[in-house]
């Protein structure tokens, strides 16, 4: 339960909506940056953080082909990222959760080659990137933390992009359930259970599927007892066999 | 013995024919080549060949970066390289590729779109994928790297070095194409040159590339390894058709242990001899010619539809040090110890010892050790060879508008030397235009050399064989 988890489950000075939250104290230190941070670093680290107010739901964090300044970690909330395609229909290309780092595709091109919008309010921590190269300097595992992070990403964007270009509509869709339930998992949040932040018109999209296809074969998981859906709230009954649908290693 | 004249193809493979051009030559990856490089040239020889009429350039660059280590040691190997299974050593590596980017980027400028990258080695996925992540963000930060489609972003892959998570990475970091160290398939040949790779291995990465949608995916293979015979290497040529890579470099394995220490391990009693080699030669281009690839030139094969076939077709074909390319850039930076940099005007070539690469730049100055300044007849006899390699035919009247000459005046000892050639059926002529047959596409040194002002001078250095 992505959000719920973040909004109901926490006491207000603890809220993840709450700027005034370190890095020392954030519950997301284990997955997101500090990972690899002594206590004094994570200190150095937070020095640098910029935390403004959360983002309002629709309202954008960069948009494509803005110059590339800072990656963004999402402390709550969803953030979506998509593309704008020639023709001039909007192409979703991720969803980013709480823990995970956005605007990375921004570094290989010195500008963001997406654009990023709140599904719903969503808090984010703005690490400037140059001061991040600075304070590498200072803590060089930071730095090598840093790439790691940013490879992960990479591959498994680039993994999930490639998979949802191949395969059929109840393998998509699977990959999809399964790449959540993963990313859940190393947010140490519950692997099976978990609410679907973004609209199945989103949902279609990203997989590049009609709204009409994911319902179908949502509904016909949820027949099958693979899966357990109330409105946005979804439960994996049967992981091997989502596995086996999926036929792939969503995440490595 | 038949009495049926023999076929055009059997007229290809006159052995007798190949011996005598079996000769030491270079592969002009540059015209002069690497030996001519002398170091009166200085790092600032090179500003002032980007400074002077560089300076508002907007033609865009090549960039190459070379990364000199190897977990393990292959003995064939004739690279710049250093081998140790301490990776602690990219850290000081990266951080002084950065210096140097940034010493060559405030030259050059962040404007030029990069439209060719290459990554060789040593061994570039010696880098973890952190550092390669690194590496692409330096280059990123210091120049003008492109998303275009028709880029040619390539990397030198060990297969023993990766997994499907590094193939998607590398996608996502921009690369488009991939090259492939094969070298062979047979066991026997890979325990004598130490390089250890199985067949399942090669084939689930080369699915891998293809589901990742990398546009070329390249195999580099070689002939004449210790323990290779004419038989093992049609097995390994029947597994490589198989996997069918869309380009394929069948390179010459020179032995030279006398220069390159690691070919010491290897015994001169199981190398093949020039007999099988010719035969092995044969069987090559044969067997890639059955399978539909086209003979590009200089060891280089490929399929019809691929890029490179298609630029050789439209004459748009270049050649540089990584090889044929179809986007070179008139000016192509190397980064990295030993790489090499070739401007309009010069060439110009890092220090080869790391000590001395990281000397030179931790003083704040770029790494470059020797060079050379183009003359014009430079110029000239590299338009020819570059026409010859990569058109595999030479127009006459093109060379005399660009340059202004006179060409069998300008050229009237080498049309002497290619009258041999002529009527050994290497080339022919077709009115002003030189045209390499079938047959003379196995001895394209050959012919080049024929125009290097270098070979006919006496010179102590010493190439591989020809063939």
């Amino acid at each position: 339960m992505i959000i719920s988890s973040a909004q109901e489950n926490n006491e207000t000075a603890q809220c993840p909506h709450n700027h005034n939250i370190s890095c020392g104290n954030c519950r997301l230190g284990s997955i997101c940056l500090p990972l690899a941070l002594g206590s004094d670093e994570v200190i150095k680290l937070d020095e640098i953080v910029q935390r403004g107010k959360p983002l309002q739901k629709n309202e954008h964090l960069y948009r494509d082909g803005d110059e590339f300044i800072s990656v963004y970690a999402v402390r709550s909330g969803t953030v979506k990222a998509y593309k704008i395609t020639g023709d001039g229909q909007e192409q979703v290309t991720g969803f980013y959760f709480p823990g995970e780092i956005i605007g990375m595709d921004g570094i290989g091109m010195g500008k963001y080659t997406n654009s990023a919008k709140a599904l719903e309010t969503s808090a984010v921590c703005e690490i400037p990137f140059h001061r991040l190269e600075e304070l590498s300097i200072l803590i060089p595992s930071m730095q090598r933390h840093f790439f790691q992070l940013m490879s992960q990403e990479i591959t498994t964007d680039q993994q999930l992009i490639t998979l949802l270009s191949k395969n059929s509509a109840e393998e998509r869709v699977a990959a999809l359930l399964l790449s959540i339930s993963a990313r859940n998992a190393r947010r140490k949040l519950s692997e099976t259970s978990f609410r679907l932040p973004m609209s199945r018109t989103d949902i279609g999209n990203f997989l590049g599927l009609t709204v009409e296809t994911v319902s179908r074969v949502i509904s016909r998981f949820n027949k099958q007892g693979l899966i357990a859906v109330d409105s946005k709230e979804v439960s994996l009954l049967d992981l091997p066999a989502l596995k086996a649908i999926a036929n792939v290693k969503v995440d490595s | 013995m038949n009495f049926v004249s023999k076929t055009a193809e059997d007229q290809c493979w006159d052995k007798q024919l190949i011996s005598k051009y079996d000769i030491a030559g270079p592969r002009y990856t540059s015209y002069p080549t690497a030996p001519q490089f002398n170091s009166d040239f200085s790092s600032r020889d090179y500003q002032g060949e980007v400074t002077g009429a560089m300076r508002d350039s907007i033609t865009p660059l090549s960039l190459y970066v070379h990364i000199p280590f190897c977990e393990n040691i292959c003995y064939y190997c004739a690279c710049n390289k250093i081998v140790t299974t301490d990776h602690s050593v990219s850290r000081r590596y990266l951080d002084h590729l950065a210096t140097e980017m940034q010493l060559q980027s405030k030259l050059l400028g962040k404007r030029r779109k990069v439209s060719q990258l290459h990554l060789g080695g040593g061994t570039p996925t010696f880098f973890d994928a952190a550092e390669l992540t690194e590496l692409v963000h330096l280059l990123a930060s210091n120049f003008n790297l492109s998303d275009d489609p028709g880029r040619e972003y390539s990397i030198e892959i060990d297969p023993r070095t990766v997994n499907e998570g590094s193939l998607a990475l590398l996608k996502g970091l921009g690369f488009n194409r991939l090259s492939l160290g094969i070298q062979d398939f047979d066991e026997q040949v890979q325990v004598a040159i130490n390089r250890r790779q199985r067949l399942p291995m090669v084939q689930s990465l080369t699915n891998a590339a293809r589901n990742y949608g990398f546009k070329s995916i390249s195999f580099d293979l070689i002939y004449g390894l210790p323990m290779q015979s004419p038989a093992s290497l049609s097995r390994t040529l029947e597994q490589l058709v198989q996997l069918s890579p869309d380009r394929i470099a069948y390179y010459n394995y020179a032995h030279l242990p006398e220069r390159f220490t690691s070919q010491r391990a290897i015994a001169r009693q199981q190398l093949p001899s020039a007999a099988e080699k010719i035969d092995m030669l044969e069987l090559i281009a044969r067997s890639l010619k059955n399978a539909g690839y086209r003979h590009i030139g200089m060891d280089h094969f490929a399929k019809p539809e691929d890029d490179l076939s298609i630029a050789q077709s439209r004459g748009t074909l270049r050649r540089n040090f990584q090889g044929y390319s179809t986007c070179l850039a008139p000016d192509l930076i190397g980064f990295g110890v030993s790489a090499i940099s070739s401007l309009r005007n010069s060439f110009s070539q890092n220090e080869k010892e790391l000590s001395s690469y990281y000397e030179k730049l931790d003083g704040g100055e770029l790494a470059i050790a020797k060079g050379l300044r183009l003359t014009p007849d430079d110029h000239i006899r590299s338009a020819v060879i570059s026409q010859i390699i990569c058109n595999l035919q030479l127009s006459i009247e093109l060379i005399e508008q660009e340059f202004a000459i006179v060409f069998p005046e300008y050229f009237a000892r080498e049309l002497v030397a290619l009258r041999a050639m002529e009527s050994d059926g290497l080339v022919r002529w077709e009115s002003a235009t030189l045209v390499v047959t079938e047959r003379g596409r196995i001895m394209l040194r050959n012919i080049c050399m024929c125009f290097d002002k270098y070979q006919q001078q006496p010179s102590a250095t010493v190439f591989s064989k020809s063939l």
